[in-house]
Parts: C-alpha cells; sequence; structure tokens
C-alpha cells in the first residue's frame, strides 16, 4: 500500500459528555490533517479538551460525531485493540505495572527478543543492566523513560503524549523533549504531544494546534502559534489571558 | 434413640433463661433481643416446619421447581441488597444463583446422586443458594471497588492493545478468590475444626458416622461446584458493564 500523506484524519469531531442533567460538549467540530513523521503540540487553556481529543484518537473514548481516518481507512474498521498498538497512547502519569522493566517492556509484545528489549531501553538512553530492576526502585524521570520505551515496544506509527513532563524538573524536561525528539526522527514517528507550556511547544518545533473551549482555534508552525499569533484567541493566549 | 418433641422444646427454654440470667448479671445490653429473637426463632422454624411438611408431601416436580425459584429469587434479591456499589445488579446475582444452583442440582439428579423428591431437593438447594449468593456479592463487591479504584492501570492495558478482557484479568482473579474464600477454607477444615450441620443432624437423627460423611462429602462437593459456577457467573457479567464493545471503560453512574 501507498502511504498517503496524511496519517490521521479528523473530520469534524464532536464529543460530548453529560453534565448533571445536560449534555456539554468537550470538543466541537475539530478538523486537522496530521501528516506523517511530524510533531504536533497542541495546546490551549485547561478545560480546552486537549486530553479528551488524545483520549478519542487512542479510542479509549468514542466521538459523539464526525469521523476519523488513521492510514485512509475508517477507525472503526480496525479492531480497537489493533488501533490502538498502532497509534500508542502515555498518560499525563504513566502508569507502570508491578514487577521489573523487562515485565513492562514486554507487556505490549511478550516475545520481543532481548536484543529488541536491549535497543529499546538504550533508546531511552538508561543502561540495559537495569533490565530486571523493579520499578518500584525508579526516579519519576526514570519511569516516564520506561513508559515511552513500553509504548514503542507495541511497534506504533504514531504515539499520543498526554503532557509527558508535567511532573519533572527542568533538567529531566529538556532530556525527556529530546528523546522524544531523536525517537521521532528515528522512528520516523508521527508525535501528537499535549504541553501546557508554549515555550515546550516552541523548542519541540513542529506544528502547534490551540484549542479552546473544544474548538481548533489556531494552527500553524509552533514558533509562529506561540510567539506571532493571528487570531485574537491566539494573542489572548499568549497574553496569558484565557484560561 | 431420643425422639424430640414439644416437652424437649420447652425445657431446652431453661438455657435460654440460663443465657438472660448471665446477660442481666453481667450486663449484656441485649437482653430484649436474647428474649425476643429466641421467641421468633421457635415461631419461625415452627412454622418453616410446617411448611416443609407440607411441601414434601407434593408429589409435582414442577412445585418443587416453583418452590426453589423462589427461594433463588429471595437469595438473588438479598446478595443484589448487599452489592450496594452496583446499581440494577438484580439480574446478575439472580442469573449467578441459578445458574450455580440449577447446574449442580442437575448433575446431582442426573448422576443419580439424589432423586427428584422434595425432601432431598429442597433442604440441598437452601444450602447451595444461600452459599451461592454468598459467593455472588462478595465477587460484586470486590470486582466493582477494584475496578473503581485502578482505572489507571487498566486504561494503561487498554492503551497498549490489551482486551478488557486482559486488562481487568488480575482484578477478576482476585475477586473470584474473594468469593470463593469462604467455600476453600471450608474445604481445609472441614471435620477437623468443626462438624457441619447437615453431619451433625444426621448423627443427631441416628445415622451412623459414616453414613453422615459420605453425605458430607457430598455436599461438600457440591458447594464447590455451585460457589465457583455462581462466582463465575457473576464476575463474567458485572466486568461486562464496565466495558464498551470497543473496549472502552465507562464510568459507572
Amino acid at each position: 500500500m501507498n502511504p498517503g500523506r496524511f496519517i490521521l484524519e479528523a473530520r469534524d469531531l464532536f464529543r460530548t459528555v453529560r453534565d448533571g442533567d445536560s449534555e456539554k460538549a468537550i470538543i466541537r467540530g475539530f478538523s486537522f490533517n496530521f501528516e506523517r513523521g511530524e510533531i504536533y503540540n497542541i495546546m490551549g487553556p485547561s478545560g480546552s479538551g486537549k486530553s479528551s481529543l488524545l483520549r478519542m484518537f487512542n479510542r479509549l473514548d468514542e466521538a459523539s460525531d464526525g469521523q476519523v481516518l488513521f492510514e485512509g481507512a475508517e477507525y472503526q474498521s480496525y479492531h480497537p485493540c489493533e488501533l490502538r498498538r498502532r497509534i500508542g497512547y502515555m498518560f499525563q502519569t504513566p502508569y507502570l505495572f508491578p514487577g521489573s522493566i523487562r515485565e513492562n517492556l514486554l507487556y505490549p509484545d511478550s516475545g520481543l527478543s532481548d536484543t529488541r528489549l536491549r535497543e529499546l531501553i538504550t533508546g531511552i538512553k538508561l543502561d540495559p543492566n537495569l533490565l530486571d530492576t523493579d520499578t518500584d526502585n525508579l526516579s519519576l524521570g526514570e519511569k516516564q523513560r520506561i513508559a515511552l520505551a513500553r509504548l514503542l515496544a507495541a511497534g506504533p506509527s504514531m504515539v499520543l503524549l498526554d503532557e509527558p513532563t508535567s511532573a519533572l524538573d527542568p533538567g529531566n524536561t529538556l532530556a525527556i523533549e529530546e528523546l522524544i525528539r531523536n525517537i521521532a526522527r528515528r522512528h520516523e514517528l508521527t508525535v501528537i504531544m499535549v504541553t501546557h507550556n508554549p515555550e515546550q511547544a516552541v523548542r519541540m518545533g513542529g506544528e502547534a494546534l490551540l484549542l479552546y473551549k473544544g474548538e481548533l482555534a489556531e494552527w500553524g508552525g509552533s514558533d509562529q502559534v506561540v510567539n506571532n499569533p493571528r487570531t485574537e484567541i491566539g494573542r489572548r493566549y499568549k497574553e496569558k489571558d484565557c484560561g | 434413640m431420643i425422639h424430640y418433641g414439644l416437652s424437649q422444646v420447652l425445657m431446652s427454654a431453661a438455657l435460654v433463661a440460663l443465657a438472660l440470667i448471665i446477660g442481666r448479671w453481667w450486663k449484656i445490653p441485649a437482653g430484649k433481643e436474647m428474649l425476643f429473637g429466641s421467641v421468633r426463632a421457635f415461631i419461625q422454624l415452627i412454622a418453616v416446619g410446617y411448611a416443609l411438611n407440607y411441601i414434601f408431601d407434593l408429589k409435582s416436580p414442577w412445585l418443587v421447581l416453583v418452590v426453589i425459584m423462589i427461594m433463588i429469587t429471595v437469595g438473588a434479591g438479598a446478595a443484589s441488597g448487599r452489592s450496594k456499589k452496583l446499581a440494577g445488579s438484580f439480574p446478575i446475582t439472580f442469573a449467578a444463583i441459578a445458574a450455580g444452583s440449577l447446574i449442580t442440582m442437575g448433575i446431582m439428579l442426573v448422576l443419580n446422586i439424589i432423586s427428584l423428591e422434595a425432601r432431598y431437593v429442597i433442604p440441598l438447594s437452601g444450602m447451595i443458594i444461600s452459599n451461592a449468593m454468598n459467593a455472588a456479592a462478595l465477587t460484586m463487591n470486590r470486582i466493582v471497588s477494584d475496578i473503581g479504584s485502578n482505572r489507571l492501570r487498566i486504561e494503561t492495558a487498554l492503551s497498549l492493545g490489551k482486551t478488557w478482557r486482559e486488562a481487568s484479568r488480575p482484578f477478576m482473579q482476585d475477586s473470584a478468590i474473594a468469593g470463593m474464600t469462604s467455600i476453600l477454607n471450608f474445604l481445609k477444615t472441614v471435620g477437623i475444626v468443626a462438624l457441619p450441620g447437615a453431619m451433625t443432624g444426621m448423627i443427631l437423627a441416628g445415622a451412623s458416622p459414616l453414613e453422615a460423611v459420605l453425605l458430607q462429602i457430598i455436599v461438600a462437593y457440591m458447594l464447590l461446584s455451585s460457589v465457583t459456577i455462581s462466582t463465575v457467573i457473576s464476575l463474567e457479567l458485572t466486568v461486562r458493564r464496565f466495558f464498551t464493545p470497543s473496549h472502552q471503560l465507562k464510568i459507572l453512574k
């Protein structure tokens, strides 16, 4: 199959949830085409629907209306488990299963060879001799790396990262950012990453999408959206006046 | 051999009087409950005695089945009432208890271990249903609370491409053990720590201890089968409520 230019196409997506007796739309008419191998930063004030969008892309939540195409085919045409292996998702606070690093890396695919496990662990800049270390003994930054490596163990072509550095100190934040950029380049991965920090979007490069009240308010190169927004909402977000 | 009549029962009321005197002397604040409880037990058991006498005389297997269905319905209602964290759980407890008891009794009838007579089927069904009821309630409470407190772990497993069954397997296994703990402990200690009611009853009624033991072994196996079936069915039906067909974890209200 000749891969198209877009890996993921979202068309007029809506997600509504029950809010007491009424219904509340948390994503409203989101449309966007994500290109293969690019980095996308999803920005926006809290409650703007950033995490909800990622959960829908991993199909942990269902869209109430609209259409998503992955590799040109409708989401519903994939088995959800197969889709999730190809579109990895990392939670804001990653959960590591009880046991060793090895057990966590083998979780998505128990048939991985020892060589592949070593590749994965060196890929996240950890010592391969740590493979049998219990995950309880790891620092927060190390746990974040293991979660990232575990995501790659499933062999995805796209990863969704929900604020992957929100709990980390500045040193670890920069290290994880570099790791994500390297991994994206090396594996030709499409990365969609939620960030609440506009400077991080600039450092990550690629494109930025600004969500506001569940709608796509502005998009473009990360530097342009963060530093020279074209829309009123973009300018207000820059001035930290809408969140 | 002693035959029990009303006079022996009235004499045994002396033991109630003894308990009441001790209670009063020790100032146990349960004097009323002890007295009313004893009177209530007398009335309930006499009523059940008459009812069973009537039921045992029934020759229709359909009537026996009706009585069992009533027992299952009441048991399912009680189990469902104890699983407050899951709304609308009656169909689950009913299916679990009905499957556990009907399959077990059915096998016992087919293998000719018991005959289709009310005096065998109804008391044994009572034992099966009360054990299945406890197992279903314990299992459901455990799985509902485990899923509720492990959402991140379950969604992490789902997000990595696991099915709902794989994602919830550790919690299903723990809940199955919770539901079966009491029968597993019973099998370990039966005859050593305590002589079960059925066996004691038979010995008191004049049967030889060996005969009583053989029946008790049958009862133990019967309870293991029904509790296992009820546990598995209540788990399967409860866990499915938490997931959509697309392997998504729902938030239950």
